[in-house]
């Protein structure tokens, strides 16, 4: 007899499915990922290992708790009817075997995830629960709807005949290799890694994967460790070019010491295959782009570039660097069109994107800001004198007051003048309560 | 100083505004931004990075004194998402080498070298093969190049060179000023080596270097190699 469990996150977010995945896996050898927050797992023959079918999915639950994971059980012949079950909470809900189709009966259509037109045509018919759609006439049903019909209606019965489509965690691509002799130079080192690079990938690519990023720890003489990370703008599998990365990047850090074990781990991931359209420029190499963007790692530091991201504060210059990913393929030549022909008066900026205001001032940020001595007349600014900028001030405006996060350990307030310099400079003065500083020129 | 009427900008950007000295800047070429400081050379960079990103192309921003400021940027209406900055704190041979790996580096549209606030004898110090070599890293490649910095560095390396100049600051407020508005400057082409068949009719004395394609966005009609451009704050 066909026993079908089903984990169901209280709150599903994509994280979750990995924990639940591991949690099901230790309880049944077959599993199934439904989505985010969804598992399906065989539950027929578990009642030797666990006492039965409550204990079963009290076992779950427990398992899924100390995971950290809010999660719902349920229990039935079929697919749906575990989830129907789940869903319904209180923890474990079990459906009695050959009890799915009186337990899905007064379910609502929706459950079943119709397509609209589908879901239309229900509902034109006067069908709303799974127990009407389950009455009607099998053979009338595949007149009207096809092999559809009769699907669903065997899903809204209860039988569910499809296997599960067995899970299993991606096996670790990692590698180690010992050192005879400690190793107290870097090129020795790099080809080592190289070594175990050649050998990840060839498993990556024997099971069509890529990797986005590696990871090393050297175990250096004197048991302590030294640890990296290269992270891939674009997943690659090619051992050479990993090679030469995992060089610029060793070399920009090598390991103070004399290595005596060396373990390389990469991230695996799996990169769809998408043909490029036939009219568009064809798509740079990610094996150049990677390795361009690993050098300028190398060269600046990881933390010193990346895509600017605005925060949601209203701190000065609250931004920070998103990693950058592999670009996309240049604009279709219809697009490029459409951008040469945008313009503020004859159209409107695309989304977050679009051109809000092309005539916008650069202002160019000092940072650190810098300190500056200011001469007050009148509580207003009269005279700058900075590293980067000096002059009598001839116009100014301000003071603007802000100040936020008060309500927090570091708390900000400063006064802002925007100042004109006696030769035509423009720029921004601070003064954070204590000291004044030049916080940048308007260009 | 009070502009004369005929000067100020047409209302919008049309096909008479900047934007077709924004489509000018030459793919495969090094371009220079020139100009002191509140000249509006920042904003005009600002919005050729902005009709890059717009158009879904990619953006490197070498930023030589860590001084872009993606606020602005977005205000302008660039792409941030589009925009990789490469902060190179003041070091200036990070951002040199960092121009090239970039120019070499197949998937940006644009390219920009900003030199900023580092003092004028080391921007000085570069070699002049620096530009050569940068020049061509792009040549025959579709990446636009552009170098700003205050001063002329590039040479003749520099295919297209466009000087900015202040006109005035604009404050509201009627006795007292109570908000800086924005700044009016005017941009003029110094170089324009950029047409493979320059039209024999040279740009007239003080225009600067090279010659100008009828044909081209540059050509007459287009204010003579002039913007007066209003930035607003």
């Amino acid at each position: 007899m066909r026993r079908i469990g089903c984990l169901l996150a209280a709150a599903p977010e994509p994280h979750m499915s990995q924990a639940l995945l591991e949690v099901a896996l230790a309880h049944s050898p077959w599993v199934e990922e439904a989505g985010p927050g969804l598992v399906y797992l065989d539950a027929a023959g578990l009642e030797g290992l666990f006492g039965g079918e409550r204990q079963l999915g009290d076992r779950l639950s427990r398992a899924a708790a100390e995971r950290g994971l809010r999660a719902q059980v349920g229990i039935a012949g079929s697919r749906l009817g575990a989830r129907v079950a789940a869903r319904s909470g209180g923890g474990v809900t079990l459906v009695q075997p050959a009890e799915d189709a009186a337990y899905l009966a007064p379910a609502p259509l929706a459950l079943l995830d119709l397509p609209e037109e589908m879901a239309a045509r229900l509902e034109r018919w006067g069908i709303r629960t799974l127990g009407e759609l389950a009455a009607l006439p099998s053979a009338a049903l595949f007149e009207r709807l096809g092999s559809e019909g009769p699907r669903l209606q065997r899903l809204a019965r209860g039988e569910d005949l499809r296997p599960l489509i067995p899970w299993a965690p991606a096996p670790p691509f990692e590698e180690s290799a010992e050192c005879e002799w400690g190793l107290d130079t870097l090129e020795p080192v790099t080809m080592l890694l190289a070594d175990l690079a050649e050998k990840i990938c060839a498993r990556l690519v024997r099971r069509g994967l890529s990797a986005d990023g590696f990871e090393w720890i050297c175990r250096l003489a004197g048991r302590s460790l030294h640890e990296g990370s290269l992270a891939l703008a674009a997943p690659m599998s090619e051992a050479s070019a990993i090679a030469a990365l995992l060089r610029v990047a060793l070399e920009s850090r090598p390991p103070q010491g004399v290595v005596e074990a060396v373990t390389l781990k990469a991230h695996p991931q799996r990169v769809a295959s998408a043909q490029d359209s036939l009219t568009g420029r064809s798509r740079p190499s990610p094996r150049l782009v990677t390795a361009a963007l690993t050098r300028l790692t190398a060269l600046v530091g990881a933390r010193q570039l990346g895509i600017p991201a605005l925060l949601d504060s209203h701190r000065p210059d609250a931004v920070r660097l998103d990693p950058f990913l592999h670009p996309h393929p240049d604009p279709l030549p219809g697009r490029e069109r459409e951008s040469e022909s945008l313009s503020p008066s004859g159209g409107e900026g695309r989304g977050e994107g679009g051109r809000k205001n092309p005539a916008a001032l650069a202002l160019r940020r000092l940072r650190p800001p810098c300190p500056a001595h200011v001469t007050l007349t009148s509580g207003r600014p009269v005279h700058l004198r900075s590293a980067a900028l000096a002059g009598r001030i001839v116009t100014g405006a301000g003071p603007w007051r802000a100040s936020g996060e008060w309500w927090t350990g570091g708390p900000w307030a400063r006064d802002e003048w925007d100042v004109e310099l006696a030769d035509g400079t423009v720029c921004r003065l601070v003064h954070d309560g204590s000291a004044w500083f030049l916080d940048g020129i308007y260009d | 100083m009070t502009l004369p009427s005929e000067s100020l900008p047409p209302p919008g950007w049309g096909a008479r505004g900047i934007d077709g000295l924004l489509g000018a800047f030459p793919p495969g070429q090094l371009s220079e931004i020139v100009g002191p400081w509140s000249s509006g050379g920042s904003s005009l960079l600002l919005a050729l990075i902005a009709r890059v990103t717009t158009s879904g192309g990619k953006a490197a921003v070498v930023d030589g004194t860590d001084a872009f400021d993606p606020f602005s940027a977005a205000a302008a209406g660039v792409d941030l998402s589009g925009v990789l900055w490469v902060k190179c704190g003041g070091r200036l041979d990070p951002a040199c080498r960092a121009a090239d790996l970039l120019a070499r580096c197949p998937g940006f549209a644009l390219v920009a070298m900003d030199l900023g606030e580092l003092p004028l004898r080391r921007r000085q110090s570069l070699p002049s093969s620096l530009w050569l070599r940068l020049r061509r890293a792009v040549e025959g490649s579709p990446t636009i190049l552009v170098l700003r910095a205050p001063q002329r560095l590039a040479g003749s390396a520099a295919a297209l060179v466009v000087s900015a100049r202040r006109l005035e600051a604009r404050w509201m407020g009627a006795s007292q000023p109570t908000r800086f508005a924005g700044l009016s400057s005017e941009l003029r082409l110094l170089r324009a080596r950029i047409y493979p068949h320059p039209h024999p009719d040279p740009l007239p004395p003080g225009e600067g270097e090279g010659t100008r394609n009828p044909l081209s966005p540059l050509g007459r009609g287009q204010g003579e190699g002039r913007w007066t451009i209003e930035w607003r704050s």
